[in-house]
């Protein structure tokens, strides 16, 4: 019986939590993404400008490792026995994916534009001999393109 | 072309839904399943349980027993509470066991019924009975529970039940934890009606034995006394509460007109303990 009281005290806590955090990230990510709205993160490989006119080429990359709360795991519990769009998963991968980019964002600098930019997901933290997800991370690397000014 | 940035106004990626009313619709979805598998499940054991035959009531036991009654044998004792029984079983019960009595050192008030026949019999109940009727009772009420075939029932049930979510959601899973807990709190109820049938059992045969059913409330009255709850295991957790099943009995007493005599004493290889 406690079991069970404990059981369902995680997932009262995983839920309040989880949507307070993932809320507050949300906001996070929307205003950066507005602020970093003019360097274009693109997935082209050539670029227009001239090469006389570009100054370096740099690697930039951005990762972010979210964890799943203990509601959400029980809910792609419930979703693995009956199949289906586990969306409890989905803002999980879109804020980790995002996050990432806008990491990379940040460390491109005054870069002008971020070219052939891939983004590649991991799962990470999981437990030996259990089965799911744990956290995920996702990692956003491109070409950073500074320009002569 | 112009790249021209914008910020996307919805996103793709996610889909706006109410997570808990998700998490509701399973829930309820899956445990509606649970409770039509218990259902049916139970359909089966009470097909399946006639057709298991002795023997491999027997065979079964052998898992369970090796376990259960190695340590702490008194056979002096063990000696005592098997006649005790089988002299029962043979003059007022028609029960097709070979009784195996297994007494263990151990602080609880208890017996257990186990499949092949095998009673086990903590010294806590031999240590705590003052009368060779009170005793009686306890091992006739278990005696009933074997003639309902109880022991068989519980266990199958409980056996496939949990064979069959640890190999859907893994042993260890959330789920899997989530659906024992879920399906304690019902086998308790149902094993509750096995307990007062067994108990009415009991006082028929304890009736027929001695030709009263004094005695047979001893065992019951003696619990609220005690102050640990914890060593009353079986008896107190998963029987009925004692008052009700106090009063039953002596509402059968009555309706059936039992008399109520003298109580006669505990044979003396039982009351002696070798271990004390």
């Amino acid at each position: 019986m406690y079991d069970l009281l404990f059981f369902l005290a995680l997932i009262v806590l995983g839920y309040g939590s989880g949507t307070i955090v993932e809320k507050r990230h949300y906001r996070s990510i929307q205003r950066r993404e507005k602020a970093y709205l003019p360097l274009p993160a693109v997935t082209i490989r050539t670029v227009q400008y001239p090469e006389e006119d570009i100054k370096s080429a740099e690697l930039v990359y951005g990762s972010a490792v979210i964890s799943i709360d203990y509601f959400k795991r029980i809910l792609a519990g419930l979703r693995n026995i009956f199949g289906g769009t586990v969306k409890s998963y989905e803002s999980l991968i879109d804020r980790a994916r995002r996050e990432a980019l806008l990491r990379m964002k940040e460390m491109a600098g005054d870069a002008a534009v971020i070219v052939n930019v891939r983004i590649e997901t991991a799962a990470i933290g999981r437990r030996a001999h259990k089965r799911g997800v744990g956290c995920l991370e996702a990692i956003a690397y491109g070409t950073a393109l500074t320009l002569k000014e | 072309m112009k790249y021209t940035p914008r910020q996307s106004e919805s996103n793709v990626n996610v889909t706006p839904t109410s997570p808990l009313r998700e998490f509701f619709v399973l829930t309820a979805a899956l445990l509606g399943i649970m409770v039509g598998i218990y259902f049916l499940l139970g359909l089966t054991v009470d097909l399946v349980l006639p057709h298991i035959s002795m023997g491999l009531e027997n065979k079964m036991a052998t898992l369970f027993v090796g376990s259960l009654t190695g340590k702490g044998a008194d056979s002096e004792r063990e000696q005592a509470v098997k006649s005790l029984i089988t002299t029962m079983r043979d003059r007022c019960a028609r029960v097709p066991y070979e009784f195996k009595i297994h007494v263990r050192t151990a602080a609880p008030v208890n017996a257990m019924a186990m499949p092949g026949g095998h009673i086990i019999v903590f010294t806590g109940l031999l240590d705590k009975v003052t009368s060779e009727n009170e005793l009686a009772f306890v091992l006739a009420h278990e005696m009933g529970h074997y003639a309902h075939r109880d022991h068989l029932r519980a266990l199958g049930r409980g056996l496939i039940f949990m064979a069959i979510s640890a190999s859907l959601f893994g042993p260890d899973s959330s789920v899997s934890r989530m659906l024992a807990h879920a399906l304690n709190i019902t086998e308790l109820s149902f094993s509750r009606m096995q307990e007062t049938q067994a108990d009415e059992f009991a006082l028929e045969t304890v009736n027929c034995f001695y030709g009263h059913a004094g005695g047979a409330t001893d065992f019951f009255k003696k619990i609220p006394k005690a102050q640990d709850p914890g060593t009353f295991g079986h008896y107190f957790a998963s029987h009925p509460e004692n008052r009700r099943r106090i009063s039953r009995l002596e509402d059968i007493i009555r309706s059936k007109g039992f008399k109520l005599a003298e109580r006669k004493p505990l044979p003396e290889g039982i009351r002696r303990s070798t271990h004390q």
